[in-house]
């Protein structure tokens, strides 16, 4: 029964090694290597020594040739000879002649059995020219030619030695899909060169039998096979194991999948690469064609010779590229360790980040600017890039050539960057840098269609079949790139870690700065304070011995030397308050921030009962409005708000009646307080610079002012994330906003 | 025994200070000292005051930035004997930075008061200083 969701792994499951057959151009027999007891015969085994095999199984060897005209002690001494030695391959081919006919005898032992096949014999002058081929081959491999000159070139002479009318190289890809990379037919043949065969043709069991037995010959595929028999003790679940038998029967499948084919004999030799099957030749026959064991030897040989080849070959094509992009890394490492910009010495200079791979583009974010080289995609294009890297799991590179198929978009430009190699500078700051290659718009001719590997029988049942039509079946590989190979990857790993050394040498440079940054505020900090305070003490010292002589010796003043002294008196006045402002505009700089939710009714009404006393002698009214919390640094609040209003009531004392107005509104993000009074004003033109310490506007000129009234509030709000502007026209009054976060600063 | 201590490195300050003393209408003692090791000699009878046995200030008025022997260290150390302990202590200093104001505090300073900067303001301070500290304020009497 054929399961309902059959798939070709069921093919995977067939037991191809223990069919229980062999094919009948040649016989078997397996005896025991220690008492060369028979315990399996082929059925046809009567043909070759006239006894049946029945009769066979149980006895020793002795029996075996009992009727023929060979004397049993010929085979006797062959099997002693080779078990002294250890091995039962050293002498295969052994030529036995049986009633008038040559036979190669092929003996090996496999899981505690000895297995003897006898097959028939080729033609022996084919040696000589064998001989020849192998010699070619060797030179061949040896000079220095092309991959693709030594894939045909080993298809020609495999065909010469084994004589088949088609011979093939036939390449796995990474999938296990094959294609036919070289040919050798005879004319009348149609061409299957670069057609592409679905992984399921060759099935997993298959292929790894294909790296045990390096070469299988199907000599005629509609021979009817020779069971196997077994010694009547013998145990239905051990059956006798194949794998290394050159007679093996071949699977019902395979049988049908060559008659497909219109293959009547097929023979495939195995090409390894670093262990891995890297590929076959194959070759197929129209008739039933028998290659006998000496040829396909030869045959062999000049495979594995092609096998090294590609080991060699590969191998150096890989070091040549390895070695140039090692060396533009190397270039690109020292202008790096030159140069104080990345980006710069990354695409700016001789050798740039372009040239590292074999990539047609390359992008590098970092700093959040994007540079391109080459070809590649638009610079929104890149951004996006960049945010789905980041949402992947990517540490350190990832590389596709396939990226539509893992990030859709991408096909939008799948032109310039159907394949992506990306290296991770910083995850957390969005850094990267790319590599594209463009799309290779693929056609691959399939030997039939790849996705119908099922026939449906007449009868509806679904039945275990390869495919029958092997017309030819395009389909087009698109949003597919170029691979990207070992010698790129490596490169490109090993130029991320030292664009990192780079990066976190910089990192600690910045970082440095900053501690002697922050070393020279504090001293600065220090230094304020204690000049601030060292002059405040001889200040006062002035002020006061000035108060002292007016006090004590004023009465024999003239009236002039009493206004001198008021101004020496004012002076000292001046500039007690310059230097407390300096003091609180360097404190607010400073000093850490302790945010909370501000009672600000009550604040306002403080600052408005000092200032009103202050200002008692003149008309001033101060009206408070809505006072919605804000969070922010109670002394800081107290300062901001002091200075502002403090301002309101300097510039209205020309005013008739002063009128300020405090009130505040919350938004969603944030609480808004405007000042607005009737004052002077100030010409907007002015204003750029009023925030800035020690500026003062023109008009201001005849208002006391230290000019670091405004900075300090402006230094206060930067603190607390907010904002400031304002609205003014001369003598029109000025508004002053300030908005704080809801969410508070630090 | 006096009214009065005056911690003031400052000659200066400490000049104007006892001409504001004189110009009081009243008599208030007063001994002005010049160095924080100066005032922990006199309040805990050591050094050249050790044969002394004075007997405690009803108020010491202690500037903080003085030179060596700071005034923190003089207000630390006087709290930290038992004669001393509530011994009433007055910053008087130019600063008004709030963390000297704020490790003063917490060095168990009673109060702490900003110099005024002129001469007429100082004067009038000291007077309030004197009604308050010598006249209202009732103290913990040590012998």
């Amino acid at each position: 029964m054929i399961p309902e969701s059959f798939d070709l792994t069921n093919c995977d499951r067939e037991p191809i090694h223990i069919l229980g057959h062999i094919q009948s151009h040649g016989y078997l027999i397996a005896i025991r290597p220690d008492t060369y007891t028979i315990v399996h015969a082929s059925d046809n085994i009567v043909d070759l020594v006239g006894i049946p095999a029945s009769t066979l199984l149980g006895q020793p060897i002795d029996t075996l040739l009992t009727a023929t005209d060979l004397p049993a002690s010929t085979l006797v001494e062959l099997l002693n000879v080779s078990r002294r030695n250890e091995t039962w391959e050293i002498l295969n081919p052994h030529r036995i002649t049986v009633n008038g006919t040559s036979w190669n005898l092929i003996m090996h032992q496999y899981q505690n059995l000895v297995l003897l096949e006898w097959e028939p014999v080729g033609d022996d002058r084919n040696t000589l020219i064998n001989q020849q081929l192998i010699s070619q081959a060797l030179t061949e491999v040896q000079t220095s030619r092309t991959l693709a000159d030594l894939l045909q070139n080993t298809a020609r002479r495999v065909k010469t030695i084994i004589g088949f009318d088609r011979v093939m190289v036939y390449r796995f890809n990474e999938d296990w899909h094959g294609q036919v990379v070289a040919e050798e037919k005879d004319e009348h043949l149609e061409s299957f060169l670069g057609l592409h065969y679905p992984a399921s043709d060759i099935p997993r069991q298959a292929r790894e039998l294909y790296k045990v037995n390096l070469v299988r010959l199907i000599a005629d595929v509609n021979s009817v096979p020779s069971p196997i028999l077994s010694v009547p003790n013998w145990s239905t679940d051990k059956p006798l194991d194949l794998t290394h038998s050159v007679l093996r029967a071949v699977s019902p499948v395979h049988i049908q999948y060559l008659k497909n084919m219109g293959v009547q004999a097929s023979m495939s030799i195995s090409l390894l690469y670093r262990d891995k099957l890297w590929g076959l030749i194959s070759c197929h026959n129209s008739t039933p064609h028998f290659t006998d064991f000496t040829a396909r030897q030869a045959a062999k040989f000049v495979s594995q010779l092609l096998s090294s080849a590609l080991e060699f070959r590969k191998d150096k094509e890989d070091q040549t590229n390895l070695l140039q992009y090692r060396q533009v890394g190397q270039q690109l490492h020292e202008q790096l360790l030159l140069s104080d910009d990345v980006a710069r010495a990354l695409t700016k200079q001789s050798v740039t980040a372009l040239d590292v791979t074999g990539a047609t583009g390359a992008a590098l974010v970092f700093n959040n600017r994007v540079y391109t080289l080459g070809e590649t995609p638009d610079e929104q294009a890149i951004r996006a890039l960049v945010d789905w890297v980041g949402t992947t799991t990517t540490e350190s590179f990832l590389e596709t050539n396939q990226l539509p198929n893992l990030y859709a978009p991408a096909e939008e430009f799948r032109a310039v960057g159907a394949g992506l190699l990306t290296i991770v500078l910083s995850r957390e700051l969005n850094e990267y840098l790319f590599w594209f290659k463009p799309e290779l718009v693929q056609q691959v001719t399939w030997a039939g269609n790849p996705d119908k590997p099922v026939t449906v029988e007449d009868d509806g049942i679904r039945r275990l079949s390869p495919r029958t039509s092997f017309a030819a079946w395009t389909e087009i590989v698109r949003n597919t790139s170029e691979r990207w190979t070992e010698a790129e990857i490596s490169v490109v790993v090993k130029l991320r870690e030292d664009i990192l050394q780079i990066v976190t040498r910089q990192a600690n440079e910045v970082r440095l700065l900053n501690q002697r940054l922050q070393l020279a505020y504090e001293e600065l900090d220090a230094f304020s304070y204690t000049v601030s305070h060292d002059l405040r003490t001889p200040l006062s010292s002035i002020r006061c011995y000035a108060e002292i002589l007016v006090e004590e010796y004023g009465q024999d003043f003239t009236p002039d030397a009493q206004a001198l002294f008021q101004k020496v008196i004012d002076s000292t006045e001046r500039m007690r308050r310059l230097i407390r402002h300096i003091l609180y505009y360097s404190r607010m700089g400073r000093t850490e921030l302790d945010t909370r939710s501000i009672d600000m009714k009550h604040l306002l009404e403080g600052i408005r009962e000092e200032i009103l006393v202050t200002e008692k002698d003149r008309s001033l009214r101060i009206e408070i409005g809505d006072t919605p919390p804000i969070v922010a640094d109670s002394t800081m609040a107290l300062q901001l708000f002091t200075n502002l209003l403090s301002n309101a009531a300097k510039y209205t004392q020309l005013t008739y009646e002063g009128i300020i107005k405090v009130s505040g509104r919350q938004t969603d993000q944030e609480v808004i307080y405007s000042v607005e009074d009737n004052g002077i004003g100030f010409d907007m033109k002015q204003a750029g610079k009023m925030f800035d310490l020690f500026k003062r506007l023109e008009n201001a000129r005849n208002f006391e002012g230290s000019g670091v009234g405004l900075a300090i509030v402006k230094r206060i709000i930067n603190r607390h994330n907010g904002k400031i502007w304002f609205h003014s026209e001369p003598n029109q009054g000025t508004v002053f906003h300030v908005s704080f976060p809801v969410t508070p600063a630090d | 025994m006096v009214d009065i201590l005056y911690v003031e490195d400052n000659l200066n300050d400490a000049d104007i200070f006892c001409r504001l003393m004189g110009k009081l209408n009243r008599t208030v003692t007063y001994t002005v000292l010049h160095s924080g090791s100066e005032a922990l000699d006199y309040l805990t009878g050591k050094g050249q005051h050790e044969q002394q046995r004075l007997g405690l200030p009803k108020l010491v008025l202690l500037d903080i930035n003085l030179i060596g022997v700071s005034g923190i260290d003089v207000i630390e150390q006087t709290r930290s004997f038992e004669r001393t302990r509530f011994l009433p202590i007055v910053v008087f200093s130019t600063s008004d930075n709030p963390k000297d104001i704020q490790s003063a505090y917490q060095a168990g300073i009673n109060a702490y008061v900003v110099k005024p900067g002129s001469y007429q303001a100082t004067g009038t301070l000291l007077r309030k200083l004197c009604d308050f500290w010598l006249e209202n304020n009732t103290r913990i009497d040590y012998r």
